[in-house]
């Protein structure tokens, strides 16, 4: 069995990487948002493959919650700065416990039940979620996604990218997109199959 | 049909809850004590419905309408919701309590993905004396509105029907793309929507 990203992830040693508060926080708060979206859209969807990106950035926070400590801790010089440092942990300890919260949620779904655990609300919804991963032969490398015209085309919103392992949540139309890019999207399923086929490279433009 | 009922109240959770992390971050960014004891408040309402939640998923499984483990997710997915309702009233706790907040706290947040704005509205706004579906706010601007402050008094999470008056001030919340085009039309700058 392939051992999933997530776990590999889970206990890595924490080490020390100077990095900035600011850029701490400003990660943990995107992934808090994200996290509860894609958590509610896992559950909603009965979707086990956005519930494993769900673990992920559940691991991901964990680690920038010790880093944030240790950086908080070695930037005090005195008392002053210590209270202003406790708000920062404060904001990040809530982050933290969100991500916590939706990966709890996405646990759920091995419960092996017999049918989505919100039957009535996927019903009324016709769209779909996938993660896809845009092939290196794909037209859409270094293109925008505003050039590829995806939403208008496709119907398709793309929920996050995962680069390697940076994520950019809610993606603005132009943001450049790479081979080896790991979509999340949200949306019909025809339109959802015409955009697997751009991003297999076995179209070329979408119409 | 009370499975019908357990799923509306647990998106109602979702709802409240995802409203309360967005309220509290702008408490925080705009230092306004109002906003972050709207979160507060919103915390207690969240405990409420969670308990009608349980009850309903309890009682279901009782009358076997719903199986032991379908009724168990339900409470599950219900104390996670309410988990990050407590984690949205931490983070107003800081702007409640007088913790004197470093500059850094309110650059990550305004240079987060998903941005925060405060506009007030101009008598020549194009957004004024409309409703907020009329104008499809949230699907030509990207942003959305949190809460509005209306002669000292607050509406918070309006819905479509919602009409924006002059003098209203928003709290809006959406993509960095959307920002600049939706102050202009809240400040009467920009008149196509």
């Amino acid at each position: 069995m392939k051992v999933p990203r997530w776990k590999k992830a889970e206990f890595e040693e924490i080490e020390y990487e100077p990095k900035s508060i600011r850029e701490l926080l400003k990660e943990m708060k995107n992934i808090s948002e994200l996290i509860v979206d894609l958590a509610y859209s896992a559950i909603l969807f009965n979707s086990k493959e956005i519930a494993e990106e769900v673990r992920y950035l559940e691991v991901r926070m964990d680690k920038l919650n010790y880093d944030i400590r240790i950086t908080a801790m070695l930037a005090a010089r005195n008392t002053e700065d210590a209270e202003k440092m406790a708000g920062i942990l404060q904001i990040a300890q809530a982050s933290n416990t969100i991500s916590n919260a939706a990966g709890d949620m996405v646990k759920l779904l091995a419960y092996k039940l017999n049918h989505p655990i919100l039957p009535h609300l996927i019903k009324e919804s016709d769209e779909i979620i996938r993660k896809m991963s845009i092939d290196e032969k794909s037209s859409a490398v270094n293109k925008t996604i505003s050039e590829l015209r995806i939403s208008s085309e496709t119907g398709v919103r793309i929920l996050a990218i995962r680069r390697k392992s940076r994520w950019i949540y809610a993606p603005k139309g132009s943001v450049v997109l790479k081979k080896g890019d790991i979509l999340i999207c949200i949306g019909p399923e025809e339109g959802m199959n015409q955009l697997r086929e751009l991003l297999k490279g076995k179209i070329e433009v979408l119409e | 049909m009370s499975e019908k009922e357990a799923e509306e109240l647990l998106l109602e959770l979702k709802e409240k809850a995802e409203l309360m992390v967005d309220l509290a971050y702008s408490s925080v960014l705009y230092d306004n004590k109002e906003i972050a004891e709207e979160v507060y408040e919103l915390e207690d309402f969240v405990d409420a419905l969670n308990e009608e939640l349980q009850k309903l998923a309890i009682k279901d499984v009782k009358s076997g309408e719903l199986e032991l483990n379908e009724g168990l997710a339900i409470i599950q997915l219900g104390s996670c919701s309410e988990a990050i309702a407590d984690a949205a009233r931490d983070i107003a706790d800081v702007e409640l309590r007088d913790v004197e907040l470093h500059p850094v706290l309110r650059e990550s947040i305004m240079e987060a993905d998903e941005v925060f704005v405060r506009v007030r509205v101009a008598e020549d706004s194009v957004l004024t004396d409309k409703s907020i579906g009329e104008v499809k706010l949230a699907s030509k601007t990207g942003m959305w509105i949190i809460a509005i402050k209306r002669n000292g008094k607050w509406i918070y999470d309006p819905n479509k029907y919602m009409k924006i008056m002059e003098g209203d001030v928003l709290f809006c919340k959406g993509t960095r793309e959307g920002m600049e085009h939706f102050i202009a039309l809240a400040k009467g700058e920009e008149k196509e929507i």
